[in-house]
């Protein structure tokens, strides 16, 4: 299987080539185009209970696409928003996956719903994140370019602009500064991200466009 | 006549350079910047050509505009450089003899001896398609320009391809396509939520965009404000 994020970083796409014997799991409606000669399956994300929580609590699609071929062809995947994406290799580590972060994985990655904690849930970053552990590569992505910090201590993230991150971190609320600088510097609550670990941010976020764009409605 | 692409893919514009007597035909609106001696024109017709009113009012059907632009060089090298409103990318498809068909929002200009008029691919792919009811059909000789919303890939076809519904910029008349089920049950189709696809076969040309204007809105919609 070769594969290859293309178009970066504004319009990120990654197009797979398979060979007899590949398969991908996509998430559900990644799929852009095929080869006629690919062949692509509904599974439960995860087994059915992960399915069900991804789904009412994650916004997401209880269903995940693999794609898989008896001779060769291509797959191109894509995600709703414009932006970067990033592939990472899991040997056995664990990474967690914003809600609408996940494009993309070999199957040896194992997908599972997790409880993120009432402090993600507050700072508004989702009560349960994706948990991608196993072998394998895995591929995500992000409205906005996609940066990465090497946290020791503490980080601050402004809501919504949080991708990925490593297991060895947590997450809790906080606000920015003080009550004042809080509410009015337009940075309101933010997450502090804590602990030792690699953390991928995105450039921009929804909130910021549907913030930006409810200004100008009339 | 010349043309450069320029800033791909994020936010691409055409720079396109004409000799004196040369000319082309835009979209409307499309002009960002153009050197003074370039006449323009405003009709609901191809320059000098038939059409008129129907023409123009199928156009609209197309998800195009009723009226057309056309830019004429008074003297050698006059460039003029037109975009979408939208980001995007813009290609250049060469036309020598046979018909590209275009999705209707994604014309962006095409040469003087390119006839464009507006074609109906039947009831089925205008309700399934996800692309515009009416698509626009480009037949002559000389550069079409094409955008999107994405990075615009192209896909050289032999046999079969799919396309999720919503991907298609535009494809060589060589090819013909068909709304078909996407996994290989109705049920799994539905569930793994592409749905429905568009089958092409044949032999030739495809442009597909890298993403999908309705799946980028659906997650935006919900986060605005009623009005």
């Amino acid at each position: 299987m070769q594969t290859e994020i293309r178009h970066r970083p504004a319009f990120a796409n990654i197009r797979v080539q398979l060979e007899r014997g590949d398969s991908l799991i996509a998430e559900s409606d990644a799929m852009a185009s095929m080869s006629s000669t690919v062949a692509m399956r509904a599974r439960w994300a995860g087994g059915f209970f992960n399915a069900l929580i991804r789904r009412v609590f994650g916004q997401e699609s209880m269903f995940v696409n693999e794609f898989s071929t008896d001779s060769e062809g291509e797959v191109i995947l894509t995600q709703p928003f414009p932006g970067d994406m990033e592939c990472i290799e899991l040997n056995g580590n664990t990474v967690f996956l914003q809600p609408g972060a996940f494009v993309a994985c070999e199957p040896g990655v194992k997908l599972t719903a997790g409880w993120a904690g009432f402090g993600s849930y507050i700072g508004k970053e989702g009560l349960f994140r994706l948990k991608a552990s196993g072998t394998g590569k895995l591929w995500f992505g992000a409205y906005g370019g996609i940066f990465t910090r090497e946290i020791t201590g503490e980080l601050v993230v402004d809501t919504g602009h949080l991708v990925a991150y490593e297991p060895t971190l947590k997450i809790h609320m906080g606000m920015a500064g003080g009550i004042f600088s809080s509410f009015f510097g337009g940075e309101g609550l933010v997450s502090k991200i804590r602990g030792e670990g690699r953390v991928y941010l995105q450039s921009r976020s929804m909130g910021g466009l549907a913030a930006w764009t409810n200004a100008h409605l009339h | 006549m010349r043309t450069e692409i320029l800033c791909r893919p994020a936010a691409s514009v055409a720079r396109i350079t004409l000799d004196e007597g040369e000319s082309i035909t835009c979209e409307v609106g499309a002009m960002i910047a153009m050197s003074t001696s370039l006449g323009v024109e405003t009709a609901s017709r191809k320059r000098g050509g038939g059409g008129g009113v129907l023409k123009g009012l199928k156009r609209m059907f197309a998800g195009e505009s009723f009226f057309l632009n056309h830019f004429t060089a008074k003297t050698n090298n006059q460039s003029l450089i037109i975009g979408p409103s939208l980001l995007g990318d813009i290609v250049s498809h060469k036309l020598t003899g046979g018909n590209l068909v275009v999705q209707g929002s994604s014309w962006l200009a095409s040469g003087s001896d390119v006839e464009i008029d507006a074609t109906w691919q039947g009831f089925g792919k205008a309700i399934f398609s996800g692309e515009t009811m009416f698509w626009v059909k480009c037949s002559g000789t000389g550069d079409v320009l094409l955008s999107s919303f994405g990075a615009i890939y192209e896909v050289q076809v032999d046999g079969a391809y799919t396309v999720d519904t919503g991907h298609i910029v535009a494809f060589e008349d060589t090819l013909g396509f068909s709304i078909g089920k996407s996994a290989g049950s109705w049920l799994g189709s539905f569930l793994g939520g592409e749905g429905l696809v568009c089958k092409f076969k044949g032999r030739g040309k495809l442009y597909c965009q890298s993403h999908n204007p309705p799946s980028f809105g659906k997650l935006l919609g919900p986060l605005l404000k009623a009005r």
